[in-house]
């Protein structure tokens, strides 16, 4: 064993120590949490680095029966450690002053360490069931990191656990399947077609997959989630690491493990529930008067161009999701911080009471205005390239995918100039008269990860070329051009000017930025649908809550039934009979005399079988 | 030797009353335990074949019979009866009176080991007779309106009970001319047609359902249990009236009857109505040894049952309820007499809480109850399995599933039991009451013992002891 090797141990069980130093250091000793998290991840960082462009396997003994602990570092993995371990240093340089006065701090570096960690894990895993491991022990961290967000996170947490719970049951599925069809659950041994119930172990697997990166219909906790947990396991979590994780699997299985053809019904599913995600949540964030809930809904919405992408299975589409994943992974969790930032110095994130502070805080808005222009696609930020690869593709297999991709963006841009325009333009509030920048600590993270949108989208060319292709390899990406297609580009445009000319249409007429979506709010057809989305109609968890409520209440009275059965019904019957034997025991002997001669004339007639 | 059995209980009678009262009362007890536990180990050493005829068998010409049957009746009698003298020790004040009781325990004794060991109806008869005598005696010791009530009951319808086997045993004798188990399984057989043979049967089987104390029969049972003294009901329910009634039963049913069909029916019937009859009962009964008569009725009830089944699995399994029933039904009633003999009453209203003041009875009585009910590992969970299996091999789904049921209701009645006599908080009369003495805590500590015992070591006992019961099957 190389001690190259023992790096790949090194990454799991240092941010894992990490975590437990965290834990045990008491609150009252400043700053050494802090530094634990800090240090852990910087090495983690470093580990992650040095080993990049090397491939490594290990293989150890575990729990037999073909299961074993199989590590394995090659390309694709080695960019998403890179990228876990760079987002994971930033936020705990982010945190260092976010979350310096809130409660429950050991507990939150700890379990930050523990995801890094069981990340790492996952991402390496080579056996399907070793990163079942690894994935059910970030679902426990999930939960705990929401936990201890504001009092009443707890229900949060539980919804969370819940529908997260009920998607690695089917990811577990899936596993079991996949497994069974190969006959091993290694997962650079594992070459599956699709078909019959291969298509199901896919489609488990796949719900895993898109489920943990946000993707509808397992969407739902986290808007709740923005509200009630601590801002930087939003832009931890749902925002980035989450995001890697489930595309990272979505590729890994639909690209490795299962053969998926453009023409497969599965591709155009795909497509389907990335097209539908898009419009679903950039509408349900259109409305949203809350900074931290308007970016998770966009947070759910992106996924949706991640799983088109990939749902094309064309190499350009898949290299685009990918790209897409990366650069979503940056733009968002910048924008989350800015949120942070915000939230931090005004000490509120309602719109309402937001506006006007662009000036106080110059640095936080201008990380803003880059990671939004990223985010709705202007060129020359980065997700710009990586959504034109993914309108290149998705117009190649279908144009309604296209329109559905290019509304996406028509409308996420529109929201973020609503959002922009509402948080940091517009008249000021008096409360917000003396805010002030953030510190450096916030204030680094945010403008690394900027700066990084705007390397990622001027230079597009050096990621796409060392990161994102190389994960294809030479085999597929030959014979496809990558080159712009002057036909999107233009229609992107179009698509953003007009955009902003709406916002100012809006902004004109419903009197404000904070009221710039309030027309769509309230038109005919929407205003319904929005109002029953509101109260949660569609929310596929409170729909199941009420189906189990249904069920729970008719076991209940059956399971009354059954306690009548025996506390009242039994009894009574034992009682009444015990009454009854005892009143015939009357203590008169002429009376048992008479029962014993009864006896004896049965007993005698049943002998001379006259009975 | 065996008819030493017979005869010594009787010299120690003679000699126990020869005109040194003085020395003869202190003695007393010794001569009753001194037998006892001769009985004890000699059956053990026949079991393991060191016994054998002797000098004795070779001088009396009595027609003594020594199968497997006889030597589990035999052992449990030795166990019952040293149980009840110790009792005795503990639960009679005056000497004189103690040795009143021991002479008519030693009485009982030599009727009941007559009845196990006799090969013929009338000498059955008349050993059912003795044993019955000084259970009169015994039931009435105490002389108050309650014992003499219970006794005259007994006695009653023990009359009944006589009077039909006599005219049984003289229809016998009109039609086949001799007595003897042999002789009258024979005849019936071959003279099935006779209108007089079948009622004949009929009464002697119903004189000994009387003795049994099998519902319908049973009237006299719950008021001569409760009346007699402590230490007497002990032997009564313990093995006086399992003796004198069902092993008389089980004889004739398996070596003169053979296997009647009809008879099996009305056994089954008998059985399952006793097991339900005293389970119902003894629910609702407030006094604490008339609550165990009832379920004495009850248990009776399977070993008819299984009786009725008529399987040699089924008669195996009767014979080892039988034992098992005389080990913790005495160990029960043993309880009732530490209860009683401390708190001076059985009444259950009126107890309550003493599981902390009298730990070794309440444990004890735990095991019994449990053993009772049939919850394994004790002894009563596999006898009762080994009579439900046989039903269940036999066809008699419906009996077995009866017998099953009947089981949760003896866990209830019982249960009832040890809440109101051990759980929860002593009255005030409850809280000067103490353990009872040394006597009745090694008796109540032995019988559990045997229960455990039996129930651990039921594996390796099963196919070395209880299967070899049957060779008293042809």
């Amino acid at each position: 064993m190389t001690i190259d090797v023992l790096y790949l141990y090194f990454l799991i069980a240092i941010p894992l120590a990490g975590g437990v130093a965290a834990f045990i250091v008491p609150n009252r000793v400043k700053g050494v949490k802090e530094a634990i998290a800090l240090a852990a991840t910087a090495v983690t960082l470093w580990s992650a680095f040095s080993l990049f462009k090397q491939n490594l396997t290990l293989t150890g003994e575990w729990l037999s029966f073909g299961i074993n602990f199989e590590l394995r570092l090659y390309h694709f993995s080695a960019f998403i450690l890179c990228a876990v371990a760079a987002f994971s240093f930033l936020f705990v340089l982010y945190s260092w002053s976010f979350m310096w006065n809130r409660p429950y701090k050991n507990q939150f570096y700890s379990y930050l360490l523990f995801t890094v960690a069981m990340t790492n894990g996952a991402v390496l895993a080579d056996n399907l069931v070793l990163m079942l491991f690894f994935w059910e022990g970030l679902l426990l961290t999930l939960f705990g990191m929401i936990a201890i967000g504001r009092p009443g996170a707890f229900r949060t947490a539980i919804k969370a656990l819940i529908i997260v719970g009920i998607s690695d049951l089917c990811l577990m599925m899936g596993i079991g399947i996949a497994g069974y069809m190969a006959g091993t659950f290694t997962i650079s041994k594992i070459s599956l077609q699709v078909g019959g119930i291969g298509a199901i172990g896919f489609i488990l697997m796949m719900i895993g997959a898109i489920s943990k990166a946000g993707s509808l219909p397992f969407h739902t906790w986290i808007p709740d989630a923005a509200v009630d947990a601590p801002l930087p396991f939003m832009a931890f979590l749902p925002a980035s690491l989450e995001k890697l994780l489930g595309i990272y699997l979505l590729a890994r299985i639909s690209l490795d493990m299962f053969k998926l053809a453009p023409e497969s019904w599965l591709s155009t599913l795909l497509m389907a529930i990335g097209a539908v995600t898009i419009l679903v949540a950039v509408m349900m964030a259109l409305v949203q008067k809350d900074y931290k809930r308007l970016l998770s809904y966009h947070a759910i919405s992106q996924v949706g161009y991640m799983v088109l992408g990939i749902g094309t299975c064309l190499p350009i589409g898949i290299v685009g999701g990918l790209f897409h994943m990366i650069n979503h992974a940056m733009y968002k969790s910048c924008l989350f911080l800015t949120g942070g930032s915000v939230e931090k110095q005004t000490g509120t994130t309602d719109l309402a009471k937001l506006g006007g502070i662009w000036l106080k805080m110059p640095v936080t808005f201008v990380c803003f205005i880059i990671a939004a222009a990223s985010i709705s696609g202007v060129p020359p930020f980065n997700g710009f390239f990586s959504k034109e690869l993914v309108y290149d593709a998705s117009l190649e297999r279908g144009t309604i995918f296209y329109l559905a991709a290019i509304l996406g963006t028509f409308l996420t841009s529109a929201s973020f100039l609503k959002l922009g325009h509402a948080a940091f333009l517009g008249r000021m509030n008096e409360e917000n008269r003396n805010v002030k920048e953030s510190s450096w600590a916030m204030l680094i993270p945010m403008i690394v990860i900027a700066a990084m949108c705007v390397v990622f989208g001027v230079w597009n060319y050096l990621p796409l070329d060392n990161l994102i292709k190389p994960i294809l390899g030479e085999e597929r990406l030959a014979g496809h051009h990558f080159g712009p297609n002057t036909m999107l580009i233009t229609l992107t445009v179009i698509a953003l000017i007009g955009a902003v000319l709406h916002h100012l249409f809006a902004v004109k007429v419903n009197g404000s930025g904070y009221k710039a979506s309030d027309h769509i709010r309230h038109a005919p057809f929407f205003e319904g649908i929005y109002n029953k989305a509101e109260n949660r109609v569609f929310d596929p968890y409170d729909i199941v809550l009420k189906v189990v409520q249904g069920v729970s209440r008719f076991g209940w009275w059956i399971d009354r039934g059954i306690d009548w059965i025996y506390n009242e019904f039994c009894v009574r019957v034992t009682t009444g009979t015990s009454f009854l034997i005892r009143a015939a025991h009357t203590g008169s002997y002429s009376m048992y005399v008479v029962w014993s001669l009864v006896g004896l004339l049965f007993v005698v007639l049943m002998l001379m079988k006259r009975f | 030797m065996l008819s030493g059995l017979l005869l010594l209980p009787l010299l120690a009678i003679f000699i126990l009353n020869l005109p040194f009262r003085g020395l003869m009362q202190k003695l007393s007890l010794v001569f009753g335990l001194f037998l006892s536990v001769w009985q004890i180990t000699f059956v053990i050493l026949l079991w393991m074949g060191r016994g054998g005829v002797d000098y004795w068998s070779k001088h009396f010409t009595l027609s003594l019979t020594c199968d497997s049957l006889t030597l589990v009746l035999l052992l449990s009698i030795g166990i019952v009866v040293l149980t009840t003298l110790l009792v005795s020790l503990q639960t009679f004040s005056s000497e004189k009176q103690r040795f009143g009781f021991v002479n008519l325990v030693l009485v009982a004794m030599m009727g009941m080991n007559g009845t196990v060991m006799l090969t013929d109806l009338f000498s059955l008869y008349v050993f059912i007779e003795i044993t019955a005598v000084s259970s009169f005696i015994l039931i009435a010791f105490q002389r108050d309106t309650n014992a003499l009530e219970g006794a005259l009951k007994y006695i009653i319808l023990s009359a009944s009970a006589t009077i039909m086997m006599l005219l049984s045993i003289s229809i016998m004798l009109l039609v086949v001319g001799d007595t003897s188990f042999a002789a009258a399984g024979k005849a019936i057989n071959q003279s099935a047609g006779n209108p007089l043979v079948m009622p004949a049967i009929g009464l002697f089987v119903c004189g000994l359902l009387i003795k049994g104390g099998v519902v319908p029969f049973h009237g006299w049972l719950p008021a001569a249990y409760s009346a007699a003294p402590a230490a007497a009901s002990v032997l009564l329910a313990g093995i006086a009236t399992k003796t004198s009634g069902i092993y008389a039963i089980i004889r004739l049913a398996t070596s003169v009857f053979a296997n009647n069909e009809s008879l099996n029916h009305i056994l089954l019937i008998a059985g399952i109505i006793s097991i339900l009859v005293g389970a119902f009962a003894a629910m609702g009964q407030n006094d604490f040894k008339r609550m165990l008569a009832y379920s004495s009725i009850s248990q009776v009830g399977y070993i008819v049952l299984a009786l009725g089944c008529g399987t040699n699995l089924a008669i195996i399994g009767a014979v080892f309820h039988l034992f098992n029933h005389s080990i913790f039904k005495s160990l029960l009633f043993v309880n009732s007499a530490a209860v009683e003999s401390q708190s001076g009453t059985t009444d259950m209203s009126k107890l309550g809480g003493l599981g902390a003041k009298m730990p070794v009875t309440n444990a004890t009585s735990l095991i019994a109850f449990l053993s009772t009910a049939g919850v394994p590992p004790l002894a009563g969970f596999w006898s009762k399995l080994i009579i439900i299996i046989a039903l269940w091999q036999n066809g008699l789904h419906t009996y077995a599933v009866i017998a099953i049921v009947a089981s949760v209701l003896t866990l209830a009645y019982l249960l009832i039991m040890q809440r109101r006599v051990f759980f929860g908080i002593p009255n005030e009369e409850g809280q000067s009451v103490r353990e009872a003495g040394f006597g009745i805590v090694l008796t109540e500590s032995i019988l559990a013992l045997i229960t455990i015992g039996v129930g651990v070591l039921f594996p390796w006992i099963f196919n070395s002891v209880v299967m070899p019961i049957s060779s008293f099957l042809k």
